[in-house]
């Protein structure tokens, strides 16, 4: 259960919004508040008013991973392998543990044949997909995707929302500006000048946008 | 005016691109796979890199122009204004085009990113190269501004316009498709023949194809107008 009330950070205005679906899209114009709303959620950024629950606890006491839209600039290690392991590692797991975390969050995003591959070397599709196997190694209660999609080709956005949807966390958050991957999710918020336009299932958010370009390309076309 | 690409090879640490064909007069896709060496073909083109093998002919073309990836590269200027003179434009009638009329102050790099690739843009387009490039010229577009670029890009009139993008919601018009995939360059040649072989198609073309319908453009609407066509 996502809950919030009264918040009111930056441009963001959202007075009253209960959530309780796993797959929640955040989708809206460039500039509407969505990275906003996102970083107050996984707690990077702590709200000026109002309260933000997730799973009944101030974010920053639920174990969070998250992604950006350009992963070479949030990596922080050298090698592949140090990559992954900085979640359990600043953590202080053990180093066993660690290693099994890492070799398990590899093997689930299917990057395992790259863990001793500079960080350097890899593709943009690549690094995306490293920095999602070091969200998960922290073994998530909510994963937050940040238009991690935009950068990707069809093939590898496709990927990281399987391992996404089979991943064990109670919430997964993502922004995109692809409908056709956010009519996929279980609940659509659309964002619009720091408040929340329309918030329900697909369907409900959807038909609301039936006359705008934020409107998957497939129901389009199918209907 | 005309660009051929004469076997090309051009090979870094263990990636290596090879390509051949003719990049004539309109606009050209070329789409693929992020990694698959579009960015490294862009800077073929325009004279940046060198290949090793092959040759790169540029006849009839005078100017050449690359939209970059991150169009924060771009930016040599501190002032909005000032980064359009830098183009050699009148800001005045430049800033009404890119529908930024009054944010000639601003800094460019307070520009939110839709914004920015629209004044880039509108700077290239209204330098009328004869060559144009424009590398990944939708991503961190939302659909407004992606249909927006898509405008600016059908406007252009003569010259070459090549667009790099592993895009498959907002296209714009094309005359010809091309693939790359694995470093490796593959012409399919002029729209509407080259669309049912175009593997990296949007979803709603594919779909489009197996109900039987023939698309003659590569938008949305081509779709939709096809399936009418045939469902009448």
């Amino acid at each position: 259960m996502i809950s919030i009330s009264g918040l009111r950070h930056r441009m963001v205005d959202i007075p009253d919004l209960t959530v309780d679906a796993r797959h929640l899209a955040v989708i809206g114009p460039n500039g509407s508040g969505k990275t906003t709303f996102l970083s107050v959620c996984s707690g990077i950024e702590e709200p000026r008013t109002g309260t933000v629950r997730i799973l009944g606890r101030p974010p920053s006491a639920v174990r969070t991973g998250w992604v950006g839209e350009f992963p070479d600039r949030t990596l922080l290690f050298s090698l592949v392998y140090d990559e992954i392991a900085s979640t359990p590692r600043f953590r202080n797991r053990s180093c066993q543990e660690t290693d099994e975390r890492v070799r398990a969050a590899a093997a689930l995003v299917g990057v395992s044949h790259l863990l001793d591959a500079k960080v350097s070397a890899l593709s943009g599709g690549e690094k995306a997909l490293v920095a999602l196997a070091a969200a998960i190694s922290g073994d998530p209660e909510v994963l937050i995707l940040d238009e991690t999609d935009s950068n990707l080709d069809a093939r590898t956005a496709d990927r990281i929302q399987r391992v996404v949807r089979e991943s064990a966390a109670s919430h997964v958050l993502w922004c995109t500006q692809s409908m056709d991957s956010a009519a996929h999710a279980d609940h659509v918020i659309f964002m619009d000048g720091g408040v929340v336009r329309y918030c329900g299932t697909p369907d409900e958010v959807f038909s609301r946008l039936e006359d705008t370009c934020f409107y998957p390309t497939m129901w389009r076309i199918r209907r | 005016m005309r660009v051929d690409l004469e076997d090309i090879l051009f090979s870094r640490g263990s990636f290596s691109l090879r390509g051949s064909g003719i990049f004539g007069e309109g606009v050209h896709l070329v789409s693929g796979p992020v990694g698959s060496g579009k960015s490294t073909l862009a800077l073929l083109l325009a004279g940046i890199l060198l290949p090793r093998g092959g040759a790169v002919r540029r006849h009839g073309i005078s100017s050449t122009l690359l939209l970059l990836q991150s169009p924060e590269y771009h930016i040599t200027s501190p002032t909005v204004a000032g980064e359009v003179e830098s183009w050699g434009l009148d800001p005045a009638d430049l800033l009404v085009q890119a529908d930024l009329a009054g944010r000639g102050d601003d800094d460019p790099l307070r520009l939110s990113r839709g914004e920015l690739k629209r004044l880039i843009l509108a700077c290239m387009i209204s330098r009328d190269p004869d060559l144009m490039m424009l590398d990944e010229p939708f991503t961190s577009l939302d659909c407004v501004a992606r249909q927006e670029a898509c405008r600016m890009i059908e406007d252009r009139r003569g010259g070459i316009t090549i667009v790099f993008s592993h895009e498959r919601a907002i296209l714009p018009r094309v005359d010809a498709i091309w693939e790359m995939e694995d470093g490796v360059l593959k012409a399919l040649g002029r729209v509407p023949h080259a669309i049912p072989g175009w593997r990296f198609a949007p979803q709603y073309l594919t779909y489009a194809l197996e109900q039987g319908a023939c698309p003659e453009n590569i938008r949305l609407q081509d779709a939709r107008e096809a399936l009418c066509r045939i469902r009448g």
